[in-house]
């Protein structure tokens, strides 16, 4: 059998294009495993916080602080069982607080109302603009759930909380459960 | 090598190597819903297919159910592994010797 250059390089290019494809798979259900915990997150979260804004409203980072957890437990134990503790997930973690804590406190002194849109749609930022490497479906679920928030800072009035809950907390789930099909 | 690996060569099967050896070695492989995804064959054809690399000993598939229902993983074997790889590098022999 003799196979000449043009074939063996269309089969390559096959077989890099599979590849591709199969990595973007793993890494689309790696996030979409996480997006669906952030949802139940966020969800619990802005629930807590609009049956006892009082109490919750300044405590909501015990809330994330389970997220937190629970991501590096995803991908400790689920996503790559016997992988070393995902240092760089938590070295982003405290980037991303240090960074909206400094505006969201120091820079903004942002009010509750905008503290809560300001850390789900700083969280959907970051998903926007993984897209742009990563694979479409990133950008599309960052900036439609931004849609969605902005839309309820700006009409829900006293409802806002529970919009809220179920943008950035159902809104997070159903989008992962659609990239783990994606 | 001077020759393709006749198992290999097929370009369903081709695919099917790509996308196995692209998981890595310690996971459960890939579905054959996402095979059949990957690789644009029929139900019919990628069973097929992979008889064949199951016979050549270059896939394990393995049945289950989950819930009630059936579920076929696919993972390349060590020996599929070296035999993609040698093909792969009889592919690129060839675009260098051009």
């Amino acid at each position: 059998m003799t196979v000449r250059s043009d074939e063996a390089a269309a089969m390559l290019a096959d077989v890099d294009s599979v590849v591709a494809r199969v990595k973007q798979s793993r890494l689309y259900r790696t996030a979409a495993l996480i997006m669906i915990l952030w949802g139940v997150v966020n969800l619990a979260r802005d629930v807590l916080i609009a049956l006892a804004p009082a109490w919750f409203g300044p405590r909501w980072f015990l809330i994330d602080a389970i997220g937190i957890i629970g991501t590096l437990a995803l991908l400790r134990w689920v996503v790559e069982p016997g992988a070393r503790f995902p240092l760089r997930m938590l070295a982003a973690f405290c980037l991303f607080y240090a960074f909206g804590w400094i505006w969201a406190n120091f820079l903004g002194g942002f009010g509750p109302r905008e503290q809560m849109v300001f850390w789900p749609t700083l969280f959907l930022f970051g998903y926007a603009l993984a897209g742009l490497w990563f694979g479409a479906a990133f950008s599309a679920i960052g900036l439609g759930l931004t849609a969605l928030i902005l839309v309820a800072y700006v009409w829900s009035g006293a409802a806002f909380a529970l919009w809220l809950a179920a943008v950035s907390g159902g809104g997070f789930i159903l989008c992962g459960l659609w990239m783990r099909r994606a | 090598m001077d020759a393709p690996d006749d198992v290999i060569h097929q370009p369903i099967r081709l695919r099917v190597m790509a996308a196995l050896t692209a998981c890595d070695p310690g996971d459960e492989g890939l579905d054959f819903t996402q095979l059949k995804k990957l690789t644009g064959a029929t139900d019919g054809n990628l069973g097929a297919h992979l008889d064949h690399l199951a016979r050549a000993g270059y896939v394990e598939v393995t049945k289950a159910f989950v819930g009630r229902r059936p579920r076929t993983t696919v993972k390349a074997s060590a020996q599929g592994r070296a035999a993609f790889a040698r093909h792969v590098a009889f592919l690129k022999s060839i675009i260098a010797g051009a």
